[in-house]
């Protein structure tokens, strides 16, 4: 258990009571059930969850108490002073035996064909504590829909869930998983009695982004995956430990692997309280599957005459070497660039900058591939806010959680869900800041939704209604208030859209809160004016004083975002690390730092020549398609390195097939700076390489080495590890000027560019059970724009921007209120990036109905 | 919408008393039961938007209540006691002719949408059987003479 649970637990009173024997003393509200456990006693159930409250639907965890005259569920009964408790007598395991035969009198015995044999709860506890022999001798009842069946009895309730409701026991897990855990409501149970079932809503499906939850935590076999089904025993399966590729927080998992095939068959949970408390995205579930995919670049291409065909290792990089060689001998290393995806491991990233900085000479460099216009300076308001220190169990026991700029379920699925747990069961009150309605705002006391492209004035607001409510320390005020008051509070109020009343709840929130944590996303990040509004942060966190009394940070959204910062892959890296760079290379390039928009920038006045891309798709991800695909068709040498042919790849003279995740040992960051290790879980597939072998095998062409060995490699990253990389804040407070910006005649809709809830970057759409949730873009609109334009759910609809236009169906948001058009980049099919303008705050369009 | 503004405006009403919105499922169930005679998935959907809970919450509640009835039914609900009182005195015979009048089996609706029969356990009536409830009210004492007269007076809107 995470250390801030553990001191707010021992700070209540505590109860002692004997379980077997034993003295146990455990905070009071504790169950019987978890004090026994957590003194490694262990009774057996089949409805109680670690991170559920507690139904005792199941009575499987019968215990025997001193004065009570019937057995008690343990589960629901808590542990009260002087009690004593027997888990094991005479009485305790004929209740047991009796639940199980109750349990087992419609469950049907079909084990032999049932998938989830081997692994079933109710196969388990029933050869630990049931009869051999069953006293119900009539028929049992049996769950039948002829029209909607799939096979034998099963229903497919979901894109990815199958139901047998003959085997479900009722523990109710699923549905109160889904409720409490995720606030979703698309599983239920209906009808009562012995007719009970679990059923999606009637006229839905289970399609939450958390679905593939349900099936891990059911007890039985009554809810399964197609991903999974029939495709081998468990016990013929190995398990590697390793962590998700696809979302910043690291979320723990366990691959299933069978080495014979050197194939991949599942993902589950491999819980970390710290982290994930055992759940997982549908993401992280199935987004494994594109390390199976027939799709895998399977050797090097090398462009000849216009065509990409295949080549060996050795003449790939012979053709590197002798253009890269040309461009660095004739214009220099500063005419080469790269770009590398921040989902790669610690070696991979740390490999590629020395490529780059000792070999090239060059400080083209850069991981941030989604990021329109940033520019190249190290201590700018926004990297200091992203290098902020942020814990994900801290949010559990904040007072007050607060989410400025950020839509979780498309960014932060495992931090919602860490959100949820602390209103649940710590009776956190989190406030939603977003500028458009969000779905996760139904766990928030208040929403607010302000205008998109006003995030600083917002920021401005509280400050500045703290400071008239004299909230905060006065001296603080007095300096700050010259700086923000240009525009008034009533005009903030009306250029924002957010009242004076929301403004003064958030600000008393804030200042009275004794623990916050204060979430900045992906909305801030990808914005123009980052800078700004993270100045506008800088003013608030001095002003309140948050980060002395809790958290506040930009989070990071990839795996390794966070140890793409700490090893300084940026073309501009801290003071600190460059200082440290230096010194374990005895060399630093000297030439001006590019980040990704001035080398695609320089691409098109050809004085970046060579360009090498590693995991990176900036064709489909920067926020400016025409700019990108300008830049990299002038490029004279184009290498990319890929798991899959990408709208990238298709213009590279040289491809090379890269390994995913799965297929080394690689280190990552999460975004609280933790350091993970994925293990290797398959042997590479085809002659895919690692990105950290490819950089090395490259270095060797140009007659240097990298690294002498392993250890040395590890050395260097350690040290640069070891770091203190968190940016101080500047002392003084920043002068935010707002400048209005009016929205361009003819394109009145705001447009937001972001991932769909069941795909990250571009590599998820290889994933085919993904693919079964969502499988193309569309455009999200209230449904009061929907009525104005006069579509329904499903109609194409026609997206224009001033640079670019695309053809999308329409989909009717239930929570969007406001005018606002959000589409999904994750799928190749559109080209979603080309509506937007790098150097634009905030791209808005124009929708019409296409007619027939 | 199928509810009516009034039903509507009525849940609204009920629902503002509750200070959880969750309290407001089943009083809108009864509310919207009783302008339509039954409740659907359709019906669950519109409550859902009313007092702005979960479609699957008021599906779930719905269904755990056997007596909101799931599909529309005749305007007027035949119910026969069958239990031991009214059947050593001829419930069976009642249902029988009801059964043959209104050429409809027990739980089904007839044809004009005028009657639905059901048969149910004891209604509290043993004294006066056999009996039948129809709507709400009882008719007790029955004989076939009775049930005929009764029928005939249904039909003809009385």
């Amino acid at each position: 258990m995470a250390e801030a649970v553990k001191e707010k637990i021992s700070a209540v009173a505590t109860v002692t009571c004997t379980i077997d024997g034993q003295q146990i003393t455990v905070p009071r509200g504790t169950s019987v059930f978890d004090a026994a456990k957590r003194n490694g006693i262990v009774i057996p159930a089949f409805c109680n969850h670690d991170k559920l409250k507690p139904v005792g639907a199941c009575r499987m965890c019968y215990v025997e108490i001193e004065k009570m005259p019937k057995l008690q569920v343990s589960c629901a009964t808590m542990a009260t002073d002087g009690m004593v408790v027997s888990t094991n007598s005479q009485q305790v395991r004929e209740g047991r035996k009796a639940v199980i035969e109750f349990t087992l009198i419609n469950h049907p015995l079909d084990c032999p064909t049932c998938d989830k044999g081997g692994e079933c709860d109710l196969q388990d506890l029933t050869f630990d504590h049931g009869y051999d022999d069953s006293r119900f001798g009539f028929n049992k009842m049996r769950f039948i829909e002829e029209e909607k069946r799939a096979t034998f009895d099963d229903l497919k309730i979901g894109p990815e869930i199958v139901l047998n409701r003959n085997r479900c026991i009722l523990c109710y897990k699923c549905v109160r998983a889904n409720k409490e855990a995720f606030g979703e409501y698309d599983i239920g149970a209906f009808e009562r009695g012995d007719l009970t079932e679990i059923n999606a809503t009637p006229g839905g499906e289970v399609s939450n982004p958390f679905s593939g939850n349900l099936v891990e935590i059911c007890p039985v076999g009554a809810l399964t995956n197609s991903d999974w089904r029939y495709k081998i025993r468990v016990w013929l399966t190995k398990t590697v430990p390793s962590i998700c590729n696809f979302s910043g927080s690291g979320t723990n998992i366990t691959f299933y692997k069978e080495d014979h095939k050197n194939f991949l068959f599942r993902v589950t949970a491999r819980c970390n309280d710290d982290i994930d408390d055992g759940w997982l995205s549908d993401i992280t579930r199935y987004g494994y599957q594109i390390v199976n995919s027939e799709s895998r670049l399977k050797t090097p291409l090398i462009k000849k005459g216009g065509k990409q065909v295949a080549a060996s290792w050795d003449e790939a990089l012979a053709v590197i070497k002798k253009h890269m060689g040309e461009i660095k001998d004739q214009s220099g290393g500063v005419c080469i660039g790269g770009l590398i995806s921040p989902s790669l491991d610690n070696a991979s990233l740390y490999s590629f900058s020395k490529l780059f900085r000792t070999i090239f000479k060059s400080n083209n460099i850069d991981f941030r591939g989604d990021y329109r216009y940033l520019p190249s300076v190290t201590d700018s308001p926004f990297t200091i806010a992203a290098s902020q220190p942020f814990s994900i169990s801290e949010m559990e026991t904040s007072e007050v959680i607060i989410t400025f700029g950020t839509d979780l379920i498309r960014e932060h699925h495992n931090e919602y869900l860490k959100i949820r747990r602390a209103v649940n069961f710590f009776n956190a009150t989190v406030y939603s800041v977003n500028p458009y309605a969000v779905k996760t705002a139904d766990i928030a006391k208040s929403e607010m939704v302000y205008s998109p492209g006003t995030d600083e004035l917002v920021i401005n607001g509280v400050c500045l209604v703290a400071i008239e409510k004299k909230l905060v320390d006065s001296s603080a005020a007095a300096k700050l208030k010259p700086k923000i008051s240009k525009l008034s509070l009533g005009e903030i109020a009306k250029q924002t859209g957010v009242s004076r009343e929301q403004f003064v709840e958030l600000a008393e929130a804030i200042s009275s809160a004794k623990k916050i944590s204060f979430i900045v996303g992906e909305i801030v990040a990808r914005s123009l004016d980052r800078d700004k509004i993270c100045a506008a942060l800088s003013n608030m966190n001095k002003l309140f004083g948050i980060q002395d009394k809790g958290q506040l940070a930009v989070l990071a959204r990839y795996a390794n975002s966070k140890g793409a910062q700490k090893l300084g892959i940026s073309a501009t890296p801290y003071e600190i690390v460059k200082k440290e760079l230096k010194k374990i290379w005895g060399e630093y390039p000297d030439c001006q730092p590019r980040n990704t928009d001035a080398m695609i920038n320089l691409m098109k006045k050809e004085e970046i020549k060579g360009f090498i891309t590693v995991g990176a798709n900036p064709m489909r991800l920067y926020p400016d398609r025409r700019f990108a695909s300008e830049g990299l068709e002038h490029v004279d040498f184009l290498v990319a390195c890929d798991m899959f042919e990408t709208e990238t790849t298709e213009l590279a003279d040289v491809v090379l097939p890269l390994c995913s995740w799965a297929e080394y040992d690689g280190d990552y960051i999460n975004l609280e700076g933790k350091v993970q290790t994925g293990k290797q879980a398959i042997k590479p597939k085809h002659e895919s390489k690692a990105a950290f072998e490819i950089m090395e095998l490259i270095a060797r062409q140009f007659g240097a080495k990298l690294f002498e060995n392993e250890q040395n490699k590890n050395g260097e990253i350690e040290k640069l590890l070891n770091l203190d990389s968190v940016l101080p804040w500047p002392d003084n407070f920043f002068e935010i000027e707002y400048e209005k910006k009016s929205s361009q005649d003819g394109y009145p809709v705001p447009l937001f560019i972001c991932d769909d809830p069941h795909h990250s970057g571009h590599l998820t759409e290889k994933s085919p059970s993904l693919l079964n949730f969502t499988d193309s873009a569309y455009v999200e609109l209230s449904k009061d724009l929907a009525a104005k334009i006069g579509v329904a759910d499903g109609d194409p609809l026609r997206v224009e921007s001033p640079v670019g236009k695309i053809v999308v169906p329409a989909k009717i948001s239930a929570v969007l209120n406001s005018d606002v058009a959000i589409i999904p980049r994750n799928f190749s099919s559109t080209q979603t990036t080309s509506l937007l303008m790098r150097k634009k705050r905030v791209d808005s369009v124009k929708l019409t109905r296409v007619e027939e | 919408m199928i509810l009516s503004e009034k039903t509507v405006k009525k849940i609204r009403e009920k629902a503002s008393k509750y200070p959880k919105r969750k309290a407001a499922i089943l009083p809108s169930l009864t509310l919207a039961y009783k302008q339509l005679g039954y409740v659907d998935n359709e019906i669950y959907i519109e409550i859902s938007e009313v007092i702005n809970v979960p479609q699957l919450e008021i599906a779930e509640a719905a269904s755990f209540y056997t007596m909101f009835p799931k599909k529309p039914r005749g305007k007027y609900l035949l119910q026969v006691c069958n239990n031991i009182s009214c059947a050593l005195l001829g419930a069976d015979a009642m249902v029988d002719r009801l059964e043959e009048k209104l050429a409809i089996k027990r739980g089904e609706t007839t044809d004009d949408g005028l009657f639905t029969l059901i048969s149910v356990e004891c209604l509290g009536s043993c004294c006066t059987a056999p009996m039948i409830q129809i709507n709400d009210d009882f008719h007790e004492n029955l004989t076939r003479k009775k049930l005929d007269k009764l029928l005939e007076g249904l039909k003809n809107g009385k």
